[in-house]
């Protein structure tokens, strides 16, 4: 590169947003100039300095108000009238006539989830990762319950014991696991499924799914057993504490069944805790 | 009709991140979750725009961009102070370390962008937004957010540094 690169280009670069070509022409002109090289690294000091102010956000306990108004039924309730004439015009111009039907909504109190959805944020997250890959057909896990590696994999990667709990006797076998990426960390999601009886294979709609998120969790969670309701999914979660063996491991079991139904899980998994002796 | 339970729960899933967003617009942490709350009612009534191809927490960041500029500018003949003259770190009496000190000169250099520059320079660092999903964010040209980038990180360092050259605030466009 003979021009030096303008700022722009510069900003642009440490936002790995330039096409290949015009990335090595940009570290070609740094690598010669130490001047440039130093304002690109304050900027990149910045970002990172913002990230460490604001990022503890992300790790704070949802206030109840939030997870309520996700889960409040009906229209949503305007708190003042400046708002709602506002809220009025978006929705004129934005939906046109298909608004009609919103006219027939109702205020309603608010589901009786989320009263209890307190849960802090990995709980959520949890839930989030059960609906996402719950309805897959073709790729709901990562790797297959088949393949031996899938516990030590897991173990390595979360720093947290993963057994792959057999489930077998509650009438649920295991599909596999995958990991996914959490708020400060690793987790990892292993998926179960009803098991059919035979005969009645093909012809039985989408097998019922359960989910167990695992985590390394943080001080703030508490180790109480705990259930919370959201929407048809339940979800049990708890803390194992510390023992000889293994550091604490944060579970959440997920799943659209009755409670004692997922309770009957939740125990089998607990008993086969591998932190237990 | 009513939102689906899937929709509520993508929804949820962005709350923390939301709620970060918000915190870094206007700082106070319980204008912040005002700002959310607003954005997650208007989220659900409009639920059935939500084109299940588009990443939610760019069309749910969009939506509370939008609720910011409405309290602004609602607020606007009320003489509210700027969120960064209403945030005086000297008030919230610190306790004595170097980070804590570095945190609040940043905040408050920060508070002193001008929102174009902010916020673009926070989608990007913060949520790590793509330019192109910010500028879907925002409903501006890929163009656009490249140079408000650059110049808010220039401007960010020049006051990191001591230099108060601002330029003045640029007009706020509400994204429809």
């Amino acid at each position: 590169m003979n021009t030096a690169p303008d700022d722009t280009l510069l900003s642009a670069w440490i936002d790995g947003e330039l096409p290949a070509e015009q990335r090595a022409e940009v570290e070609a002109w740094l690598r010669e100039h130490p001047d440039d090289a130093a304002r690109v690294r304050a900027w990149s000091a910045d970002a990172r300095s913002l990230r460490a102010a604001l990022d503890p956000v992300l790790d704070e306990t949802v206030p109840v108000a939030l997870t309520q108004t996700v889960w409040r039924k009906g229209p949503a309730l305007l708190p003042n009238l400046g708002w709602a004439r506002l809220a009025a015009a978006f929705a004129l111009f934005v939906l046109g006539g298909a608004v009609g039907a919103g006219l027939m909504w109702r205020a309603q109190a608010p589901v009786a989830g989320g009263a209890a959805a307190s849960a802090s944020g990995w709980v959520q997250r949890a839930a989030v990762a059960h609906s996402v890959y719950v309805p897959e057909v073709r790729h709901p896990v990562e790797v297959r319950a088949q393949e031996e590696h899938l516990s030590r994999w897991l173990t390595r990667r979360l720093d947290v014991p993963v057994k792959l709990f057999d489930l077998r006797e509650q009438g649920f076998e295991l599909v596999g696991g995958r990991l996914l990426p959490d708020a400060s960390g690793p987790s990892a999601q292993l998926m179960y499924q009803a098991i059919t009886p035979p005969g009645a294979a093909s012809a039985a709609a989408k097998p019922e799914r359960v989910t167990v998120y695992l985590r390394k969790p943080d001080d703030a969670t508490p180790a109480a057993f705990r259930y919370e309701q959201q929407g048809e999914l339940g979800l049990f979660y708890w803390v194992e504490g510390k023992s000889a063996n293994s550091g604490p491991t944060g579970y959440a079991l997920v799943g659209a069944l009755p409670r004692d139904k997922l309770l009957a899980l939740a125990e089998a998994i607990y008993r086969q805790d591998p932190s237990r002796p | 009709m009513d939102a689906p339970t899937a929709f509520r729960q993508q929804l949820l899933g962005v709350i923390p991140s939301l709620r970060r967003y918000a915190r870094s617009l206007v700082f106070d942490s319980h204008a912040a979750d005002d700002l959310v709350q607003t954005a997650l009612e208007r989220a659900l009534a409009h639920w059935h725009q939500f084109d299940q191809r588009r990443d939610i927490l760019v069309w749910t960041i969009s939506i509370a961009h939008n609720a910011y500029i409405d309290e602004r500018r609602r607020h606007a003949r009320a003489s509210l102070v700027e969120p960064s003259e209403g945030f005086d770190p000297d008030a919230s009496h610190p306790a004595p370390g170097n980070d804590i000190g570095l945190q609040l000169d940043l905040i408050k250099a920060l508070g002193r962008l001008s929102l174009e520059q902010r916020e673009v320079l926070l989608l990007v660092t913060l949520e790590q937004l793509s330019y192109a999903e910010c500028a879907e964010a925002l409903r501006i040209p890929i163009g656009t957010v490249m140079s408000r980038v650059s110049r808010g990180r220039i401007a960010l360092r020049a006051l990191l540094d001591g230099k108060d050259a601002m330029p003045p605030q640029g007009t706020l466009r509400r994204v429809v």
